[in-house]
């Protein structure tokens, strides 16, 4: 069947990119030695490691802050800098001066370890979105796969913090957040598959460049089965849910379970949680985008002699383009926060089991004999 | 003590078409007593409930409350009538001038005054904006209990409104200290009629948008609708009154019912849920009340500014009698308060300026006794989304 | 199944109904807020109808209407020392220090802005603005309109004891200067009176317990303290030591074992310092006496006429 031997490399030459993905600046990277010590490399993961902090501290803390008030007929931070910018960086210095409290009746090394797994497991996730056609942390081919997975180490790591706290309201939070992020990951994969099917690859650069040509937008995938879209709303949906993000965020529902989780973390302990979130709302827009936006293609078509589309295309735009991508989501996920109320638990396995799984797996079938038939 | 606990009412869940959280266990598991408040951001104020828990389904519910304790009763035998009044506006303090004109009717039945016609119309124009103010507070907090967020901004944008008119009024504004015995304090100013006119008007459509956005969403009905249902024979059998009782499908109200003030010449209508969109009595029916009463509340302003007798020279204070002391009796009068009957009984021993007694009758405290009957068997996001229907406010629950 | 279809249709359409709304917010969140009072502008609702609409509180404020309830302010030279606020005050965080001025010294003392004199010294007059509850009772009795209610409503403070509001403006060396006079002045009319005795506590009736109380303990003051209260002190000191509903029983129980006919001190006292302050003051927008006037009357009625006025307070108060 043409499904499985799609994976195998030469399909991908029948797909005819335009731009191809040549991972240049990686490659520099890799081979730039100080004195025999391979700086280069250790700078790859360190840039995304900078990205997320810069991207959680204005488009993540500030932005959020921003839409919701603006949602809300406020004005949001206005007070420290300009139009409050430097309010996020006012906030950090204030957690980081706080008192690292670990509470007398919690476990101690759950406590202390469970922020940095849930971390890591955001961070790690990273290490396979291409950022441009010219810098991807690890290009492996089974980029997707890879991504799907490390994001579960989440769920270990928000057990641990809801077990070590030592608090019934976070342990509470924290096997909610267990379930939810588990039960997620089934539509979500499946969504994911429609859109790995219609590349025919999971290496993700392969992926976007399955979706590069001359009309731009037209070449990404949502556009190229009648079902695309359906699996992109999905698979957006149970993003949220995975990222513990409202409508889907009982486990840290603040009118509840006090704040779930994280209930007893403070200081840096609870900033390394947000950036973990807001990490993981990036991470997983980059994954849509990347699977049925066209990643960092430009959207711009070629209109005759006005070859748009050639002219915004290339490593600088691509990694422009998918930020823009990126960052549209995630003020979407926070429009969407700003406006629905919260699930209750059993309604959100009603959502997750009796509603989006089967309509994901419809999707799929429907994707399957789409690429196999018509396309 | 858990073990003796009965496992989830069967029966009233299923009625309640709620039976799904009914799960036959298979394994024994433990208890689990879960300490929720007196610092919850669910328990609006200083509540606290312990739960009885058995994974997330709630096996007991126990209200504990005397956090806001004041002696109110007490402080009132120290004082004079007029000074108990601000007293009154601290039980229910998003209600305060509801509370007032319930302790003023008292005061004035035991004194036997006729209050002027103008005076009556301007008493029920603030009462109903304050009805409006509370009811809005209610529902933006339960959308706040149901983690909309957005609403409970918008709702107290347009709270803030009332606020103005009301501190334009009488210069304060939450407590009043405005209705008076055989008056009331201030004059209306110039131009407040035709202020309160104009939010009416500017109000309408946005309780339109609020209930577009809040109580329309399909989430929020889910979280909402078949939960907490109280039977009206439950209610009754209680004392529930207010919405919560209205909630159930009682049509009871006292502004209909027990009728005072000027009330018998407005027309306007006892909400009760009709039930298509919500079952009868759960939490959403409760809601719902409060958002239709809004409606009337808007009507019954509307009809007071167009009925209310014009004197240009109108002394507010005409008929506050010069020093109160009442002859020896006692006397109970009661109004609709947003939450409830809110009902004063005085004694007067006759020799004196101060109340022999002051019995608070207060609705919320009532209310609030359902909770273990609603609790139990649902989730703990439940309980949470029970207690913002029943719209408590600790001030007056404690006194 | 239907059903199933239905719901996650009104699901998704509700969704998408809210999330319109908040757009429609987010879009015109470009509006500020337009400047505009409740009171005075007629497009008020409109203006406020879109947009933003919170203000940066400490550098913009929404104007308060000018005869807001929020702190209090004294204009002590007006003050005539009567005592009606504190005795409105349902908590009692008026503390009123008087004393007697000395017949030559009243040309000092003044008259009040609306012309009525003053009699009294005012020592020491303290607001506790951190117990007050801004209920607005202390400022209508006061016959002449010198305690008030400011706009003033940003007034927080570090220190709890700045919270005292101290109006008085007496200072300390005048203060025992003029207390140094009055006792002298008074050992003089005491060494007249034993010669043609004839006592008018007039002022006596007026000086409030818990400052009869604290005239008492203070030292200086000795001369002057038994004849200046002669009336309320023993009733009054029970009082304030008994939990109120006692005192109330007891004083109840008081007035009624004694009914309106015997002529003691207490019977007389009473009338004059709990019900005449109320009869101004109620009436005080309507019509207003000069205060001066209807204190003297207060005093003269108490001392000649408690029993009738007994009677007619009954009789007033079924009105
Ligand atoms: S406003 Fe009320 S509480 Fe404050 S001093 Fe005046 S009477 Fe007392
Ligand atoms: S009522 Fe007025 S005049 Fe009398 S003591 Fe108080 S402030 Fe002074």
């Amino acid at each position: 069947m043409r499904l499985f031997a799609t994976i195998a490399p030469d399909a991908l030459a029948a797909s005819a990119a335009p731009v191809a993905a040549d991972n240049a600046w990686v490659k520099a990277l890799e081979s730039f030695e100080v004195a025999g010590v391979p700086v280069g490399v250790w700078a790859i993961p360190a840039i995304p490691l900078v990205f997320i902090a810069v991207y959680a501290l204005y488009v993540g803390v500030y932005g959020e802050r921003k839409v919701s008030a603006f949602i809300q007929d406020r004005i949001g931070p206005n007070e420290t800098g300009k139009w409050g910018l430097l309010q996020t960086i006012a906030d950090i210095l204030k957690l980081i001066q706080k008192e690292d409290v670990v509470p007398a009746a919690a476990d101690k090394p759950l406590f202390v370890l469970g922020p940095l797994i849930v971390f890591v497991g955001a961070f790690a996730a990273f290490a396979v979105l291409p950022f441009s056609s010219a810098f991807i942390g690890a290009d492996l081919n089974v980029g997707v796969f890879y991504a799907v997975s490390i994001v579960s180490v989440e769920a270990v790591g928000i057990l641990m913090c809801g077990w070590g706290s030592n608090n019934k309201w976070s342990l509470f939070g924290a096997v909610r957040s267990v379930a939810q992020v588990v039960s997620y990951e089934i539509p979500a994969s499946i969504s994911i598959l429609v859109g790995v099917m219609m590349a025919g690859s999971l290496s993700m650069q392969k992926i976007v460049m399955s979706q590069s040509g001359e009309y731009g937008i037209l070449h990404y995938a949502v556009f190229q089965s009648p079902v695309a879209w359906l699996a992109m709303i999905i698979y957006f949906i149970s993003a949220l849910a995975e990222c513990n993000r409202a409508p889907f965020d009982i486990p840290e529902a603040e009118s509840e379970l006090v704040s779930g989780y994280f209930t007893e973390y403070g200081g840096m302990k609870f900033a390394m949680i947000f950036l973990a979130e807001y990490a993981s709302m990036f991470m997983t827009s980059v994954i849509l985008s990347v699977l049925f936006l066209g990643g960092w293609n430009s959207p711009l078509p070629n209109i005759g002699p006005v070859a748009l589309n050639d002219w915004t295309n290339g490593p600088v735009w691509g990694a422009f383009w998918i930020m823009l991508k990126g960052f549209f989501f995630v003020i979407v996920m926070m429009w969407v926060r700003w406006t629905l109320p919260r699930f209750r638990v059993d309604q959100l396995m009603y959502l997750c089991w009796k509603v989006l799984t089967p309509f994901a797996l419809l999707t799929f079938a429907f994707a399957a004999v789409w690429e196999l038939y018509v396309r | 003590m858990a073990e003796t606990l009965e496992y989830a009412p069967k029966t009233r869940l299923s009625q309640a078409g709620a039976d799904r959280y009914i799960v036959e266990k298979e394994i024994e598991t433990e208890y689990m007593t879960l300490n929720m408040g007196p610092q919850h951001p669910a328990t609006h104020g200083v509540l606290r409930v312990e739960l009885v828990t058995d994974g997330e389904v709630v096996v007991k519910a126990t209200p504990y409350m005397g956090y806001l304790h004041r002696c109110f009763e007490k402080h009132a035998e120290a004082l004079d009538y007029q000074q108990v009044i601000p007293y009154t506006d601290r039980m229910d303090y998003l209600s305060a001038m509801c509370t007032e004109h319930a302790y003023v009717m008292a005061i004035e039945k035991l004194l036997n005054i006729e209050v002027p016609r103008r005076i009556e119309f301007m008493r029920v124009i603030v009462v109903e904006l304050q009805r409006i103010a509370s009811h809005q507070v209610a529902i933006a907090t339960y959308g706040l209990d149901i983690g909309a967020f957005t609403p409970f901004l918008h709702i107290m944008r347009d709270r803030e409104h009332i606020l103005t008119l009301l501190e334009w009024l009488c210069g304060a504004r939450m407590l009043y200290n405005y209705i008076w015995v055989g008056g009331v304090s201030h004059n209306f100013p110039p131009k407040f009629k035709q202020r309160v006119a104009e939010f009416v008007k500017y109000y309408r459509p946005k309780v339109d948008e609020m209930m577009a956005l809040l109580t329309e969403n399909k989430l929020f009905i889910e979280r909402t609708r078949g939960v907490g249902v109280l039977p009206a024979d439950v209610a009754i059998n209680y004392g529930c009154s207010g919405p919560m009782l209205r909630g159930s499908g009682v049509k009871w109200d006292l502004r209909k019912n027990d009728p005072y003030s000027i009330y018998p010449e407005l027309e306007f209508d006892a909400v009760v849920p009709d039930g298509k969109l919500s079952i009868i009595g759960d939490s959403l029916s409760r809601h719902l009340v409060r958002c239709y009463e809004i409606y009337e509340s808007l009507k019954i302003i509307e009809q007071c500014i167009d009925k209310m007798p014009e004197d240009p020279n109108f002394d507010p204070h005409a008929a506050v009698p010069k020093r109160i002391k009442p002859p020896a009796g006692e006397v109970y009068a009661r109004g609709e308060n947003p939450r409830g009957e809110v009902g004063f009984y005085v004694i007067s021993d006759g020799k004196g300026t101060k109340p022999f007694r002051c019995k608070a009758r207060s609705g919320c405290f009532v209310n609030l006794s359902v909770l273990p009957e609603l609790a139990k068997g649902n989730l703990i996001s439940d309980v949470v989304a029970i207690l913002g229907s029943v719209d408590i406010v600790l001030g007056e629950v404690d006194r | 199944m239907s059903e199933y279809f239905d719901s996650i249709k009104k699901g998704v359409s509700s969704v998408v109904g809210g999330m319109s709304i908040t757009l429609k917010h987010l879009a015109n969140a470009t509006r500020w807020r337009e400047e505009t009072t409740i009171m005075d502008d007629d497009n008020y609702f409109n203006k406020l109808n879109e947009g933003l609409v919170t203000i940066q509180y400490p550098s913009e404020a929404i104007p308060t209407p000018e005869f807001a309830r929020y702190r209090l302010h004294n204009d002590a030279n007006d003050c005539i020392a009567c005592n009606q606020c504190a005795n409105a005050c349902p908590v009692n965080c008026i503390t009123i220090e008087s004393f007697k001025a000395t017949p030559d010294d009243m040309e000092e003392l003044g008259t009040t802005s609306d012309g009525s004199k003053k009699k009294l010294w005012l020592s020491r007059f303290d607001i506790d603005m951190a117990k007050c509850m801004y209920c607005g009772l202390c400022t209508y009795p006061c016959p002449t309109e010198c305690l008030t209610m400011t706009p003033v409503h940003d007034f927080a403070e570090v220190d709890r004891a700045n919270f005292i509001y101290h109006f008085s403006v007496l200072t300390k060396e005048k203060e025992a200067e003029k207390r140094a006079k009055l006792a002298k002045y008074e050992e003089e009319e005491k060494a007249k009176k034993a010669a043609a005795p004839k006592a008018a506590p007039a002022t006596g009736a007026r000086v409030s317990p818990l400052m009869a109380k604290k005239a008492a303990a203070s030292a200086d003051a000795t001369a002057e303290a038994p004849k200046a209260e002669p009336a309320p002190a023993p009733e009054a000191q029970p009082a304030k030591k008994l939990p109120p509903m006692m005192a109330a029983k007891l004083a109840a129980k008081k007035a009624a074992a004694e009914g309106g006919a015997t002529q003691t001190p207490e019977a007389k006292a009473e009338p004059a310092q709990s019900e005449t302050p109320k009869a101004e003051g109620d009436a005080q927008p309507a019509k207003k006496l000069p205060p001066m006037m209807a204190a003297k009357l207060a005093a003269k009625k108490a001392a000649e006429e408690a029993a009738k006025k007994q009677a007619e307070g009954d009789g007033q108060s079924t009105t």
